[in-house]
């Protein structure tokens, strides 16, 4: 119950912050830029595509590219997001108040973690609100479009944890966000030099971001990938709870 | 909303062997106190004598290294959700999330401690007319005097109307009036069955409301007595003995 306080408290600081308006925004409005571009291609090769019997249609020139293009933006949405969580609290002395108030690390992240989660699927949804619009128009691929969505709510969840855990290290929102890009950037493109060298198995991709998202939003769904996110997030709130945990411990 | 206050013979706070280092240094060493229901404590001591250090310790923000902390007879270090109903708490100055008004901080605070619906909107409307907030109400933390800020920190203390109220320097930034205020106040809650520990530069202070005081001096408890009213002179006389003698033997 103490992580719903928490995650009510969040998103309330969340929702009054202009930076969260602000990347709100400013990323929706590039994203619908990107969407009219995408759409205007989409429609302008109609025409050539009508020719092949198994081309590719609105879901893969238009809505997968799209939630592509969120997934970049999300690098460094997130860190934004997820900077001041816990590294804010901290410079401002209001976390000794979270745990004065009994609530257990482990609430505390989990409160937070939910609240810039929700605001991320609220973003998500608004994106693709943007292709779903037009689905009694077109022709969607429900599923390729659901594979590609869940990929992003793993990504997203994954990202925002991470962020999180980097904000609970940090003393400072800046480097919070800093470090939670440079995690992901590193996280997302380990296996550059080995896909260079032309080895596409092993640890090294396994270990890779990439290697989890791109079958997904192809629309190949397997347990293996979302089991990757779902240690990644678990991995990362765990290691944020450990943190706070010895800040109540040794001060 | 009834204060929360449970039916046991036990004092409210007890500390004993309490140990803490910061930054490597001891900050509390060897205190042992108790407090009973009612009593206002005043915890004086020079800057760095650990009384920060002890009341974030009291009031669960901070563990210690070693000793205890019993709450009502109840293990507070291992019952550490005690804090949320038992304890309020106002920090040296005040830390408010900025984003938030005032009524949304009192909001915020309640639901961590536990209240919701009615009781919770209650509390809130009571500790506002209270603490005359009701004019700042709608403002935004971040934009608040110091002298409000300190106001606004104490009734988020006092909201969930603990069994112990914690006090880091609660007259810091406040005028003559609001000081005379927050005395009459201390006294109201000591007279409704509250324990106050309050910590403070100013002996005119402990002197004005406390009924007991203890003086820290390098992390350790070097006097524990009443406070006889008026008796100015021998508290500062005790007072300096303590401050400017770095090394004596270990006092009551």
């Amino acid at each position: 119950m103490s992580a719903l306080v928490v995650a009510r408290l969040e998103w309330r600081r969340l929702l009054v912050r202009p930076l969260a308006w602000v990347l709100a925004a400013m990323t929706l409005a590039w994203l619908g830029w990107n969407f009219t571009l995408l759409l205007g291609s989409f429609l302008a090769g109609q025409i050539q595509r009508a020719a092949l019997p198994d081309g590719p249609g609105f879901t893969d020139l238009v809505a997968v590219p799209l939630l592509g293009q969120l997934a970049q933006l999300a690098f460094l949405v997130v860190p934004l997001l997820t900077m001041s969580v816990l590294a804010g609290e901290r410079r401002n002395g209001t976390l000794p108040l979270l745990f004065a108030a009994g609530v257990p690390a482990s609430r505390i992240v989990l409160g937070k973690y939910l609240a810039i989660l929700a605001w991320l699927l609220l973003w998500l949804l608004l994106t693709l609100s943007m292709p779903l619009a037009l689905a009694h128009a077109t022709h969607l691929d429900w599923g390729k479009l659901a594979a590609a969505t869940l990929g992003l709510v793993l990504m997203l969840a994954a990202l925002a944890a991470l962020g999180v855990a980097c904000s609970g290290f940090a003393s400072h929102p800046a480097i919070a966000a800093a470090a939670a890009l440079i995690v992901a950037l590193a996280l997302w493109s380990v296996n550059l030099g080995a896909q260079m060298a032309g080895i596409n198995g092993g640890a090294i991709n396994w270990l890779a971001m990439s290697t989890h998202v791109q079958p997904l939003l192809r629309g190949l769904v397997s347990s293996a990938d979302v089991l990757w996110f779902v240690l990644l997030a678990a991995l990362s709130l765990a290691l944020a709870t450990r943190r706070l945990a010895t800040e109540m411990e040794h001060g | 909303m009834t204060t929360i206050i449970p039916a046991t013979s036990a004092p409210v706070l007890e500390l004993e062997h309490l140990d803490r280092h910061r930054a490597g240094r001891p900050a509390v060493q060897d205190l042992s106190l108790t407090l009973p229901r009612g009593q206002i404590l005043g915890l004086l001591g020079v800057n760095g004598a650990g009384k920060s250090t002890t009341l974030s310790m009291i009031a669960g923000a901070l563990r210690p290294d070693r000793g205890s902390i019993k709450l009502n007879g109840q293990d507070f270090l291992e019952q550490p959700e005690l804090a949320r109903t038992w304890i309020g708490w106002l920090p040296e100055r005040a830390p408010l999330w900025t984003e938030l008004t005032v009524a949304e901080h009192l909001d915020a605070h309640g639901r961590l401690r536990g209240l919701r619906g009615a009781a919770l909107r209650e509390a809130c409307t009571s500790i506002i007319e209270r603490l005359e907030l009701r004019p700042l109400a709608r403002r935004l933390a971040g934009v608040l005097s110091q002298g409000q800020r300190q106001r606004l920190g104490l009734a988020c203390a006092l909201l969930h109307k603990p069994a112990l109220l914690v006090l880091d320097e609660p007259a810091n930034a406040l005028d003559p009036v609001q000081v005379a205020a927050l005395r009459t106040l201390i006294r109201g809650q000591a007279a409704a069955g509250t324990a106050v520990i309050l910590s403070t530069h100013l002996l005119a202070e402990v002197t004005a409301i406390c009924d007991r005081v203890a003086i820290l001096h390098e992390g350790r408890l070097r006097h524990d007595g009443a406070v006889r009213a008026g008796d100015h002179a021998a508290l500062e006389k005790t007072f300096f003995e303590i401050a400017m003698n770095p090394r004596p033997a270990r006092a009551a």
